[in-house]
């Protein structure tokens, strides 16, 4: 989960101790660059794919977790 | 009289395609001269978004059309150049492969307009492609097949004006594509090697980059209000386009080379479609090649569609194209969603080269 929280920190340029599964997408320029590069940190770092879709739909960082733990491999 | 299969199931069960006899002659590209820096868009986005989205997808510079400019005026300048220098005449070549999206009108097929423009001959056959990211390899998979058919000569023309398609608000287009019109001259040869093509579709994704109006399904009236998006222009998920390619690109390169019988390490040059600078860097890495077997040119052209193959063959290959044989993995994707890869041996082009119009 380490490199997971320090790619989410670089997406949103946030320091990583501020991450976490309460951190807030919508107050953090959650948009499609930032979608994207988010389903490439997924690939990378667990070998699954997001569904673009339901991604862009997430608020928090539980949320991008749990739908992670349903993804499909890559 | 025996029939030869051409398509051989690998072992994932993708069909690939050999074709033999069938040799690149050279490959010209056109760009307009309305060059567009980044900063030409700060006033309408702002800084910080301009730099946000340059990060992300990695355009420097695109050159768009003027008003009055079209694809096939892109596509004429570069045939032109291209017969001149190879020393084809006109009346040589059997067919003419236009691949577009931004066709001059809806008829005729532009190809027939360019057929005229281009002097050739009657017999020569002329037919629109209407395809995009995928598109140049789809047409050189036609060339190939209407080759090993019987034709001797085809030229290949693709290209997009596709800013004249853009939301000239949507940030995360406005800055990605360029316009450009690329020739590919391609001719039988029965010394050539055999050429290796793997194409598919998925058609499940056409909603996820489309232009909704300009052909016969009429847009619902409120349709700008459902979608926040106005029909008469490119819209794009970015996010589902991205996973779609995660998920056939790769798979893709694999079936490709498989049926090549060859290695990452046997290619020398992956010529990928330019979508977007992280996409490619990201799937450079998936598909384990190294950054230097990998040209990229999107900094300066940016998102050209069907032109972006063409473009690096004629700009970053130029040199090693001309100077000798080279084994090239071309690998097209995206809209609709199509893709399309071919592995194919070049020796020696007799002409590659880029025109600033």
């Amino acid at each position: 989960m380490d490199a997971f929280y320090i790619g989410l920190a670089e997406i949103f340029e946030v320091d990583v101790a501020e991450i976490g599964p309460d951190f807030d997408l919508p107050s953090h320029n959650w948009d499609s660059l930032a979608v994207v590069s988010v389903i490439a940190l997924g690939d990378e770092c667990f070998q699954k794919l997001f569904d673009g879709a339901a991604l862009a739909k997430c608020k928090t960082v539980a949320d991008i977790e749990l739908l992670m733990s349903r993804a499909e491999a890559a | 009289m025996t029939h030869q299969p051409l398509a051989v199931r690998g072992e994932t069960g993708t069909p690939g395609f050999s074709l033999p006899g069938v040799r690149l002659a050279g490959v010209v590209s056109a760009v307009p001269s309305r060059k567009l820096v980044n900063d030409d868009f700060v006033a309408r986005f702002g800084a910080d978004a301009v730099r946000d989205v340059t990060k992300m997808v990695g355009v420097e510079t695109r050159y768009w059309v003027p008003p009055g400019q079209t694809t096939s005026d892109l596509c004429h300048a570069a045939a032109e150049r291209l017969l001149a220098k190879l020393d084809w005449s006109a009346d040589t070549i059997d067919v003419l492969i236009f691949v577009s999206q931004t066709p001059d009108q809806r008829l005729p097929a532009t190809a027939c307009v360019l057929h005229a423009r281009l002097g050739l001959a009657r017999h020569c056959q002329a037919f629109d492609v209407g395809l995009g990211c995928s598109g140049y390899v789809y047409g050189l998979w036609l060339a190939s097949t209407l080759i090993n058919a019987g034709c001797s000569r085809v030229l290949l023309l693709a290209g997009e004006t596709s800013s004249r398609l853009l939301d000239p608000d949507d940030r995360g287009t406005a800055l990605l594509f360029g316009d450009a019109g690329t020739a590919t001259a391609i001719t039988a040869d029965p010394d050539a090697p055999a050429s290796i093509f793997v194409l598919g579709t998925d058609g499940g994704g056409a909603a996820n980059l489309i232009v909704p109006a300009g052909g016969f399904r009429i847009p619902a009236p409120d349709a700008r209000r459902a979608t926040g998006f106005d029909p008469e222009h490119l819209y794009m998920d970015g996010g589902e386009v991205f996973t779609f390619t995660l998920r056939a690109v790769p798979k893709l390169v694999a079936d490709a080379l498989a049926h090549a019988g060859c290695g990452v390490a046997d290619i020398d040059a992956f010529v990928l479609h330019q979508a977007n600078r992280f996409m490619l860097n990201h799937i450079v890495k998936k598909i384990g090649a190294r950054p230097d077997q990998a040209p990229i040119n999107i900094d300066r052209f940016g998102n050209t569609s069907s032109a972006t193959l063409p473009l690096v063959l004629s700009t970053d290959l130029a040199t090693r194209l001309t100077a000798g044989p080279a084994r090239l993995a071309l690998v097209g994707f995206g809209v609709g969603y199509s893709w399309g890869a071919a592995v194919i041996e070049t020796c020696g082009l007799g002409c590659a080269e880029i025109l600033y119009l």
